[in-house]
């Protein structure tokens, strides 16, 4: 029996991951069950705008040669489909393995493979296009990114569906970067409503790096990001922001794991949520600083807005400290609109809906504001913008 | 022709009545002054008139500007030139003072049939404006209020009033927490505003602020009535003699 092959037998035995599982417990999958999943792969519909000069497109999970862009790639980047690298798409990851995570090396589709030679930096972000439309599809992907020592990228992953179709997004990827590499790593989740999606991105960096992530997601119905990083070399340091805008009855998940094995380095999360109508967020940061991690310092903030008296949010800290001479610090919040700043606002002439807009939109600004890649920055406000109109 | 013509208003907070009928006529250009010990209805009275819907208004009429006031919504009172300046003016991170005000500024001239200012022009105005109350650039590009001094607070709110350009403005207690070069410098903003068209309400607790914006007309407000009305004079006898005697008139 081959790995796909195991997987495909695990997951028959134990299905989806259940609210029995500690880790489960606020994001019920039982829906899925609902859906086969077993829908005919079709050319998508979907159009989309390429940031910049080097983009590749994921045709219903199928790298579509004709809608990417490789032809300038620069020296020292590859950048192709996984399905020639196939062994690495089989790898078992550091993350516990469950149900969904089996079911992707069961029936994954592809996926891009991306390698950085050591002393390179590439100046042109990678945009990671995925248009899905299909129905009922099962769209699971496999990523595999190598930047090597003194290397610098940016990549950014858009996921983009029709508001029309069902189907599942199951993605990974891994991400490993050598000493003293700089890696930007954006994600933009704007699924079908209807959609079902899991990413799982685990990240490993040597010394003297910076891996720098942020994660917006507004679209699919039920969704999770896990995101892994681990901390392998001194004086390393990992961003970790996101931002979810949450509707109707969506419910996202997002679980946050930093693993801080060495002395000297940093982990910053700042997660902010706003919830209308009856969505669900759930938050869950766990840092485990290991015993000869000192020096860590690590900070985590989950702040959320509910824009109604339906919305929920299930928001966990988690702290593992083995190490004694460690800053680590969290919070995490639910509020609502503040009453007083909204009547200041409309005292200076703003009626309520831009009084309401301008005060969500400046909740949502300190994510927003720490996107460095200024295209993904203003593609952010944008869709806020669109976001609020519809909620508010 | 009155400005704001306040006809026997009673208004509550949570069922509790503060103000328990006041009568006021304001008329363009002048500048009144209302002071009032602790907990007689001052800032009732200014969130009553801004539009704040968590006070209501019990009985009596407001007639600003031949419109009646309970009509209007808060943002609609401001389109229509009503400016409070807040005694506690609210921090709000993450939106800068200048794109708030742009949006504010833009409300208005919306309102009233102007065309929006784009950024250049914006600037200009601001560029005039700033002189008013001596504010500092990074002040307007820090967020809203954000970390700002009491002295700060203060001066952005008068910033805002000058860059607004009300009919009716509305002073609360804008001498709080203020020192007195903080105070001169509001106080020049203030002076620099007045207008024949435009008229003032200035709350205060202290005769203080009077020596610097001198008020046309003075009146005693205890226990959520006018208990007194006079010259600017009548503030320096308060100063002398203090409440207590307005307290035994009620």
């Amino acid at each position: 029996m081959n790995v796909q092959e195991k997987a495909l037998q695990e997951f028959n035995s134990t299905g989806y991951p259940t609210v029995k599982n500690e880790s489960w417990r606020f994001t019920d999958l039982s829906r899925l069950n609902n859906h086969s999943f077993d829908g005919i792969w079709k050319n998508s519909d979907i159009s989309f705008e390429p940031f910049d000069e080097i983009y590749i497109v994921f045709e219903n999970g199928k790298l579509s040669l004709d809608k990417s862009n490789l032809d300038t790639l620069p020296i020292g980047l590859t950048l192709k489909s996984i399905k020639d690298y196939k062994e690495l798409s089989l790898n078992s990851l550091q993350s516990e393995v469950n149900g969904i995570i089996n079911l992707n090396i069961a029936n994954f589709n592809d996926g891009y493979y991306l390698k950085v030679e050591d002393n390179i930096t590439i100046n042109t972000p990678i945009h990671i296009i995925y248009l899905t439309d299909s129905l009922n599809f099962s769209n699971c992907l496999r990523n595999y990114v190598e930047v090597g020592n003194n290397s610098k990228i940016t990549i950014v992953e858009e996921y983009i569906g029709d508001d029309n179709s069902i189907y599942l997004t199951n993605s990974i990827t891994e991400v490993f970067g050598g000493n003293n590499c700089d890696i930007g790593h954006y994600k933009y989740q704007c699924e079908s409503n209807q959609s079902f999606h899991f990413q799982t991105i685990e990240v490993t960096i040597g010394s003297n790096s910076f891996f720098n992530n942020h994660s917006i997601s507004i679209g699919c119905e039920l969704g999770r990001n896990d995101i892994r990083g681990i901390l392998k070399g001194e004086n390393s340091e990992i961003v970790c922001n996101g931002l979810y805008l949450l509707k109707d009855n969506q419910l996202f998940d997002t679980h946050l794991f930093m693993d801080h094995a060495v002395p000297n380095c940093k982990s910053h999360e700042l997660y902010k949520g706003i919830l209308a109508d009856k969505s669900k967020g759930i938050f869950c940061g766990r840092i485990l600083v290991q015993p000869d991690a000192q020096q860590t310092d690590a900070i985590q903030s989950n702040a959320n807005l509910l824009l109604s008296r339906t919305a929920k949010v299930n928001t966990m800290p988690q702290l593992e400290i083995y190490a004694d001479d460690v800053r680590c610090t969290h919070g995490a919040t639910i509020g609502e609109i503040d009453e007083k700043a909204l009547f200041y606002m409309k005292s200076r002439g703003l009626d309520d809906f831009s009084a309401n807009a301008l005060l969500t939109f400046a909740f949502a600004n300190e994510v927003v504001d720490g996107i460095s890649f200024k295209p993904m920055r203003k593609k952010i406000e944008q869709s806020i913008e669109v976001w609020l109109k519809k909620v508010l | 022709m009155s400005l704001l013509n306040i006809k026997n208003l009673h208004a509550s907070v949570e069922e509790n009545e503060i103000l328990k009928g006041i009568d006021l006529i304001i008329k363009p250009g002048e500048v009144h002054a209302i002071m009032g010990p602790n907990g007689s209805g001052k800032s009732t009275l200014s969130n009553v008139l801004a539009g704040n819907e968590s006070y209501q208004i019990s009985d009596g009429e407001i007639i600003y500007d031949n419109k009646d006031l309970s009509e209007l919504d808060a943002h609609e009172r401001a389109r229509e030139g009503m400016f409070l300046a807040f005694q506690y003016p609210v921090e709000i991170t993450g939106i800068s003072n200048m794109y708030f005000l742009k949006a504010a500024v833009n409300a208005v001239r919306v309102h009233k049939g102007q065309n929006e200012l784009d950024a250049m022009e914006f600037i200009d105005l601001i560029d005039q404006k700033k002189q008013l109350v001596k504010i500092k650039d990074d002040l307007l590009e820090r967020a809203v209020n954000s970390g700002f001094s009491g002295g700060e607070k203060k001066r952005n709110e008068i910033f805002q009033m000058a860059m607004l350009e009300p009919k009716m403005a509305i002073l609360d207690e804008t001498d709080s927490g203020l020192d007195i070069d903080a105070l001169k410098i509001v106080a020049d903003g203030v002076n620099a505003l007045r207008s024949p068209e435009r008229g003032f309400l200035v709350i205060t607790h202290y005769q203080r602020l009077l020596d610097y914006i001198v008020p046309d007309f003075v009146h005693v407000l205890v226990d959520g009535k006018i208990v007194k009305s006079g010259g600017k004079e009548l503030a320096l006898e308060l100063e002398e003699n203090g409440y207590v005697a307005f307290e035994e008139m009620k």
